[in-house]
């Protein structure tokens, strides 16, 4: 009996506040989208905030903390600052810290990486041949963190089932919802 | 005198304690009254100004969505990137303003439009509010005549549990007695 009252509400919905309807729920979706392509052109970085997924930063960093990324290209790269980077022709970032910096007159630099608790440093990470990183390969520098929030992501990750369940439910709730 | 509509003979059951959807049914109620009783027609300027507003909006944003997967950032797509989402958080603002201040609870505008189609039509609004946990459902009827005619208000303040029974189904007689009350006693305001 619960379940056919708010079918009821669709029900007596002419076309326009169907469309209306469908709209409120696009809206949603391009404020979260929107507000997130904000952040790429303030911080510069084409992923502002991401997850830490592997331990190789301990005790800085653990598994699930969110990161806060900047990339503005003024500021130079320096031993010692925490960066996330993409190694070409893989997408996951690694996040791990400068050891070593060579820089040119004219700007270019190369730099090497090593994570606080990893043994050797990323050489062995890097693509085959390659034995420094550039300026392009990097995703932006950690700014800020909140620990922990990341691990949501993670689960959804893992279980992608539970993620489509999730956004399924909320997507059907916001469309039958009336106002 | 009154054709019989479909929601008189059906009238909708909703969850008594929602106090939202005992919004809706006596929004629609209302309507229903107020087209059926009389030959007015509905006019959806209102809402399609809402839908307009809202329109342009995903559209910015789907456009933000697409560019930026043809042309990826941060070569060339940024000052694209930077106008659509300030256009889109203005068009965002443009609706709150649309719903707060020209909108303003009206859920139904009718025309009574001229048979001869010389004197302008009248204009039918029907506004309501009822507060989150209140049990108070504010009607407001206001008539003006089309142009410039100063609008004549007629208001009403319903207590909701009179117009629903105890498994939630909407009175619709009450509601049309008060709705004609309403509509005579603007009616019969003189200006």
């Amino acid at each position: 009996m619960f379940q056919m009252d708010f079918l009821d509400d669709i029900r007596r919905m002419n076309c326009r506040q169907i469309f209306y309807q469908f709209l409120n729920f696009a809206m949603i979706v391009s404020s979260a989208l929107m507000i997130w392509k904000g952040l790429m052109v303030v911080t510069g970085s084409e992923s502002p905030i991401v997850v830490v997924l592997s331990g190789s930063m301990e005790p800085a960093f653990h598994r699930g903390d969110l990161l806060f990324l900047t990339n503005y290209e003024q500021e130079p790269i320096r031993a010692g600052e925490i960066v996330v980077f993409k190694v070409e022709g893989r997408d996951i970032p690694i996040v791990h810290r400068v050891m070593k910096v060579h820089e040119k007159e004219d700007g270019a630099v190369k730099f090497l990486t090593k994570g606080d608790n990893n043994n050797v440093d990323d050489r062995g990470l890097y693509a085959n041949g390659q034995a420094w990183l550039n300026r392009k390969d990097v995703v932006g520098r950690a700014r800020g963190y909140v620990p922990f929030i990341g691990i949501v992501t993670i689960i959804m990750n893992d279980y992608p089932k539970f993620k489509y369940a999730v956004l399924a439910g909320l997507g059907v709730f916001v469309l039958i919802h009336r106002e | 005198m009154s054709v019989s509509s479909a929601m008189e003979e059906n009238p909708p059951k909703v969850n008594k304690w929602d106090g939202n959807a005992l919004k809706n049914a006596l929004d629609d109620a209302v309507k229903d009254v107020l087209l059926s009783h009389f030959s007015y027609i509905e006019s959806h300027k209102l809402l399609d100004g809402r839908l307009m507003i809202s329109s342009v909006a995903v559209g910015f944003s789907i456009f933000a969505l697409v560019w930026d997967w043809l042309y990826p950032f941060p070569q060339s797509s940024r000052s694209v990137m930077l106008v659509c989402v300030v256009v889109y958080f203005v068009m965002m603002g443009v609706l709150t303003w649309y719903t707060t201040y020209l909108e303003c609870g009206i859920f139904c505008t009718a025309l009574n439009k001229d048979v001869a189609g010389i004197d302008p039509d009248q204009i039918w609004n029907a506004s309501s509010s009822l507060k989150r946990f209140d049990n108070k459902y504010h009607l407001c009827l206001s008539q003006r005549t089309g142009g410039s005619g100063r609008p004549k208000e007629a208001r009403t303040v319903l207590t909701v549990e009179n117009y629903f029974d105890e498994t939630g189904k909407l009175l619709y007689a009450s509601v049309a007695k008060e709705v004609l009350r309403l509509y005579s006693d603007l009616d019969s305001k003189k200006n």
